[in-house]
C-alpha cells in the first residue's frame, strides 16, 4: 500500500478575528463598516426598518412590490437610463425584504462604490413610483408568485406558516405574500409604504477596503434628504406549542417526490439559548453527518438531502425539518424523522456529535465569511439584533465551550415532538391512505 | 495590461504526473484544497450515462483508511466546508478549511485518490444510487421546465457525441450500474497523472509541495487513460424544434446555438454577446421584451453561455410569456432581438455596460479561496497552465463591437437554431 495510513493532526491554529468594525454617525444615520484590506470588491447595504412585518393585513407583499418597483425610474431619470447608469458601474441593485428589514444592496469595485451607493440611495429614497408602472410590476409579481408556487415547496411552506402563526396574523402569511394578497396591493399602498418607512435614515453597512473608501461620503449619499427617528421595537411573540400533532396534506397530483415541512414555534433570536439550540439542531439536522441526513439519506436512500434548523427573527422563531422524499417512501421517511426528533429531545446529544457541531459552526465563521457580501450580511446581524462589535469572537468562544449538558438541555426544552405540525405536499391520491393508516396526527387537507 | 489574477501562482509536477498549483494569500486563516479530475460525463459510453456523477457520490463514502461517513465528519468536524460537482468536462472535489487542517484535507484527498476501490461495497453503491435518483427527481423531474437542459443536449449534439447525453444520466442506466464498472472507472481515471491539485489561501508553496509529495507522491500513475470520444463537429447544428405540452405555469422558450469552445477568442465574444443580450435590466432582451413590448416576464429572461471546453459550447437564450401573451408572439419578439445583434451594431454604451458587469462577476468569482482554487484547477486542466487564468478578464475587455456582430452573424443563424418550447396543458373540464 502506497498510502499513508495515519491521519495527520492539526497544525498550529492562527487566531480568529472578525474584520475591524467602524461606526460613524453622519447625516442623521449611522454607517457600520468592516475593514477588508486589499479586497478589490466592496459591498454596501442600506438597511431600513421596513420589513414585511410593517405591511397592512390583506396586502401582504406590498414591500416586495415596492422592492421590485425601485428600478422603474427615479425622480431624475427613467428606468432605462437608471439601468445603464448603475450597470455601467458593473453594479446591480439587490433590494430584498425579510421579516425585520428592507435592504437595498450594491456591490462594485472599490473606486466605483460611491457612485453605486448614490444610485442605490436615489432608487431607495426618490423612486418615481408612477402608478401605471407600479400596477404593472404588481401584476408581474402576481405572475411570478404563481410561477414560484408551481414549484414544490412554497405551498407547503405557506401551509406550515399559517398553521404555526395563524392565517389571520401577518407572521402566519408568506413573507412575500401570496398571489391573492399581492393582487390586492394598489399603487397607493406601495406609495404609502414608501412614505411611512423608507424615508428615515436607517443604517448603511459597508464591507471593503476602508483605507480607500470614504465612509463619510458614502453615508452622506445614503442619508441625503432623510428625516425621522427609528421606530420603537416590539416585543417577542411567545412560543405557543400545541399538545398534539397535526398533519396537513397539500395535493400536488403526479408529484414524484413528497415535500416535507415539519415544525413548531421557537424563541426569537435574542434567546440566551441561541448557541445551544443552534448546536442541537446541527446535531439533529444541520451537519452532513447529522442524525436526520445520516439515517434518511445515507442509510435509507429516501432523499437527496434533509435539513433541520431553528430560524429566528427579532420577534419569533421556528424549528423546521425540510426534505423532498420519493413518493413511495413518504410515510417511512416521516416515521424516521419523527423518531430522530423525539430521540434528540429525550436523550440529548453525545460528545462525539457535539464535537463535530462545535468545530463546524466555529470554523464556518471564518470559512463562510470571506467576501464583502458575506461580511456585510454579518454586520446586518449585529445591527438588527443590537449585538456588540466583538460579537463574532464571543460567538466562536461560546460555540467551542458549549457542553453536552447545555446542548442536551436546549434540545429537551426547545424541541416539541408531540406538538409538531407536519405538512406533506405530494400526490395525495398516492399517499393519503397510507398517511391515514399511519396515524401520525389528525389529517387535514390544505386550503390552498 | 490588466491582470485578472493578481495573486502569486507556483506550480510543480510530481514524478507520478500529479500537477500541483499553489496560490498563497495570508489575509485570512482559511485554505482551499481543490482536485480537478479530467473525467466527466463526456467519457461515458452508451448505457453508462450518469456514471461519472454517481461515482462522485461514492468518493464520499470511505476509502482505505477512512471509514464510511468519516470523510464528511472529519471535514465538517474540523470547521470545513466541502462539496464536489460533475459536469460533461470534468469532476471537481474541494474543501475550504481553517488553515491548520490543510494536511488533513490532503490526506483525505490522497486516500480516496489511491485507496477508494478496497472500500467500495455493493451496499454503498445501492444507497448512493437511490440518493442520485432522488437528486434527479428533485432537480429535473419534479419542477416545471426542470428537464430543459436534458432535452436541449440531444438536440444540440448528435448521437454519439460526448455532449449528447446529460451528466445526471438516465434512470435505466443508473439502475443497471454494477460495482465492477465503478471499480474499473476509478482505476482508469482517478490517477495522479489525470488530476490537478490546487491549494489557495493561507499556505505557502514550499509547505504544500512537500505535503503533496508526502501524501500523493507514492501513488502510481496510470499508463493508458482512455480518452473521451472526440468532440469534433462538422458545421453548425441543423435547426430543430421540440414542443413540450405539460404541467407548466406559463409558456417558455429556450433558443440555443452551438458557438465556440470555452477558452477561445470566439467564445470570449460570445460571453460579451450573452451579457449584452440577456444579463441585467440594461440588456437588449430586458429593455425590449420585459420593458418595451412587455411580452416577457421580467424575472425569467436571460442569455448565457455554458462554459464547455471540448466542443463548441452552447449559448442559451430564454424568455417566459406574460399572462395573455401567446407563444408565437413571444417567439417572434425573441427572434427579433436575437437577430438585432447582427443588424444593429452594439453601441459603446451597451459594450461598456457588459464589460463592467463581467468585470464584477470575475472579481466575485475569485473573491474566495475556493473560487480561486477552482479557477486555477480549470485553467491547468484545460489549458495546461494556471497563469492563463489571468488573461480571461483582459480578453473579455478587449472584445470589440465588431467582434460581437461577427460572432452573432456566424453563430446565431436561424437555420442553426435549436428551439425548445414549453406550453401549458389546456385545462380539462372537471368530471361531473
Amino acid at each position: 500500500m502506497t498510502l499513508i495510513a495515519t491521519r495527520p493532526g492539526p497544525g498550529e491554529a492562527r487566531p480568529y478575528a472578525f474584520p475591524a468594525v467602524q461606526r460613524i454617525a453622519v447625516g442623521g444615520g449611522t454607517v457600520v463598516a468592516a475593514h477588508l484590506p486589499g479586497q478589490l470588491l466592496a459591498t454596501a447595504i442600506l438597511l431600513l426598518d421596513a420589513g414585511a412585518a410593517r405591511e397592512t393585513a390583506g396586502r401582504e407583499g406590498t414591500a416586495t412590490v415596492l422592492a421590485k418597483s425601485l428600478e422603474e425610474g427615479t425622480k431624475t431619470r427613467d428606468s432605462a437610463a437608471y439601468a445603464l447608469a448603475l450597470e455601467g458601474l458593473g453594479a446591480e441593485l439587490s433590494p430584498s425584504v425579510d421579516w425585520d428589514t428592507f435592504r437595498v444592496g450594491v456591490s462594485a469595485s472599490v473606486p466605483l462604490l460611491a457612485g453605486a451607493v448614490r444610485l442605490a440611495a436615489e432608487a431607495a429614497r426618490t423612486p418615481k413610483l408612477d402608478p401605471a408602472d407600479v400596477t404593472r410590476v404588481r401584476d408581474d409579481e402576481v405572475t411570478a408568485l404563481r410561477m414560484d408556487w408551481a414549484q414544490p415547496g412554497p405551498r407547503a411552506d405557506a401551509a406550515l406558516r399559517a398553521d404555526l402563526f395563524g392565517a389571520a396574523e401577518r407572521y402566519g402569511r408568506p413573507l412575500h405574500g401570496d398571489p391573492t394578497s399581492v393582487a390586492a396591493v394598489s399603487a397607493e399602498d406601495v406609495l404609502a409604504f414608501h412614505e411611512s418607512w423608507m424615508l428615515r435614515p436607517g443604517v448603511l453597512l459597508v464591507a471593503g477596503d476602508l483605507d480607500t473608501l470614504d465612509l463619510r461620503e458614502l453615508g452622506e449619499a445614503a442619508f441625503a434628504g432623510t428625516s425621522g427617528e427609528p421606530s420603537a421595537a416590539e416585543g417577542p411573540l411567545g412560543v405557543p406549542v400545541r399538545d398534539h400533532r397535526r398533519t396537513i396534506l397539500v395535493d400536488r397530483p403526479g408529484s414524484v417526490q413528497s415535500s416535507l415541512r415539519i415544525g413548531h414555534r421557537a424563541p426569537e433570536r435574542a434567546t440566551p439559548d441561541y448557541v445551544a439550540m443552534t448546536l442541537a439542531a446541527t446535531v439533529l439536522g444541520g451537519a452532513f453527518t447529522s442524525r436526520l441526513n445520516h439515517l434518511i439519506r445515507e442509510v435509507k436512500g429516501y432523499t437527496y438531502g434533509i435539513r433541520g434548523s431553528f430560524a429566528m427573527t427579532r420577534r419569533f422563531g421556528r424549528f423546521e425539518v425540510a426534505a423532498g422524499v420519493q413518493t413511495a417512501v413518504t410515510v417511512p421517511a416521516i416515521a424516521d424523522t419523527l423518531g430522530e426528533i423525539a430521540r434528540t429531545q429525550l436523550d440529548g446529544v453525545t460528545e462525539g456529535e457535539l464535537e463535530v457541531a462545535r468545530s463546524w459552526r466555529a470554523g464556518q465563521l471564518s470559512v463562510d465569511m470571506q467576501t464583502p457580501g458575506s461580511i456585510a450580511g454579518a454586520l446586518g446581524t449585529l445591527v438588527v439584533h443590537g449585538l456588540p462589535d466583538d460579537y463574532y469572537a464571543t460567538l466562536r468562544r461560546d460555540y467551542l465551550s458549549a457542553t453536552v449538558e447545555q446542548v442536551s438541555a436546549a434540545a429537551a426544552a426547545h424541541l416539541h415532538p408531540a406538538g409538531l405540525t407536519l405538512v406533506i405536499e405530494g400526490d395525495a391520491g398516492a399517499i393519503r391512505d397510507e398517511l391515514v393508516a399511519a396515524d401520525i396526527g389528525e389529517l387535514i387537507d390544505a386550503d390552498l | 495590461m490588466t491582470t485578472g489574477y493578481p495573486w502569486p501562482i507556483e506550480t510543480t509536477r510530481l514524478t507520478n504526473g500529479l500537477r500541483v498549483v499553489v496560490s498563497e494569500d495570508r489575509s485570512a486563516p482559511v485554505v482551499c484544497v481543490n482536485l480537478w479530475y479530467d473525467v466527466g460525463s463526456r467519457h461515458e459510453p452508451e448505457g453508462q450515462t450518469g456514471f461519472a456523477h454517481l461515482f462522485e457520490h461514492l468518493m464520499f463514502e470511505g476509502s482505505a483508511h477512512v471509514e464510511k461517513t468519516e470523510h464528511m465528519r472529519l471535514v465538517q468536524g474540523n470547521g470545513g466546508s466541502l462539496n464536489a460537482t460533475t459536469n460533461p468536462d470534468r469532476t471537481n472535489y474541494f474543501e475550504t478549511m481553517p488553515s491548520e487542517h490543510l494536511e488533513l484535507a490532503l490526506w483525505l484527498e490522497a486516500d480516496r485518490m489511491g485507496g477508494l476501490v478496497p472500500a467500495l461495497t455493493q451496499e454503498t453503491l445501492d444507497n448512493q444510487r437511490e440518493v442520485v435518483k432522488n437528486e434527479r427527481r428533485q432537480r429535473y423531474e419534479n419542477v416545471p421546465y426542470g428537464d430543459a437542459w436534458l432535452r436541449l443536449l440531444p438536440l444540440l449534439y448528435p448521437q454519439g457525441h460526448p455532449y449528447h447525453h446529460s451528466t445526471i444520466g438516465s434512470m435505466a442506466d443508473l439502475n443497471a450500474a454494477d460495482l465492477d464498472t465503478f471499480k474499473r472507472f476509478h482505476q482508469q481515471y482517478y490517477a495522479p497523472n489525470n488530476a490537478v491539485l490546487t491549494v489557495a489561501g493561507d499556505a505557502g508553496p514550499a509547505e504544500v509541495f512537500a505535503l503533496a509529495e508526502k501524501y500523493f507522491g507514492a501513488l502510481d500513475p496510470v499508463s493508458s487513460i482512455p480518452p473521451a470520444p472526440g468532440g469534433h463537429l462538422t458545421g453548425p447544428a441543423a435547426a430543430v424544434r421540440e414542443t413540450v405540452v405539460g404541467n407548466v405555469p406559463a409558456a417558455r422558450l429556450y433558443l440555443s446555438h452551438r458557438t465556440h469552445q470555452f477558452g477561445t477568442a470566439g467564445y470570449d465574444a460570445i460571453t460579451v454577446l450573452a451579457t449584452v443580450l440577456g444579463n441585467g435590466r440594461g440588456s437588449r432582451l430586458y429593455q425590449r421584451l420585459a420593458d418595451g413590448k412587455r411580452i416577457a416576464q421580467p424575472d425569467y429572461i436571460g442569455a448565457y453561455g455554458v462554459d464547455l471546453a471540448h466542443a463548441p459550447a452552447p449559448l442559451i437564450i430564454t424568455a417566459t410569456a406574460k399572462d395573455g401573451v401567446d407563444v408565437e408572439t413571444l417567439e417572434a419578439g425573441l427572434a427579433e432581438v436575437v437577430d438585432s445583434l447582427v443588424t444593429e451594431p452594439v453601441t459603446g454604451e451597451e459594450l461598456s455596460r457588459a464589460k463592467a458587469l463581467l468585470t464584477t462577476a470575475w472579481w466575485r468569482q475569485v473573491s474566495t479561496v475556493g473560487g480561486r482554487a477552482d479557477t486555477l484547477g480549470r485553467y491547468t486542466t484545460q489549458f495546461g497552465d494556471p497563469s492563463t487564468a489571468a488573461y480571461r478578464l483582459p480578453q473579455w475587455l478587449a472584445v470589440t463591437a465588431d467582434d460581437v456582430t461577427e460572432a452573432a452573424a456566424l453563430t446565431l443563424k436561424p437555420e442553426s437554431r435549436i428551439t425548445l418550447a414549453y406550453l401549458p396543458q389546456e385545462k380539462t373540464e372537471e368530471p361531473a
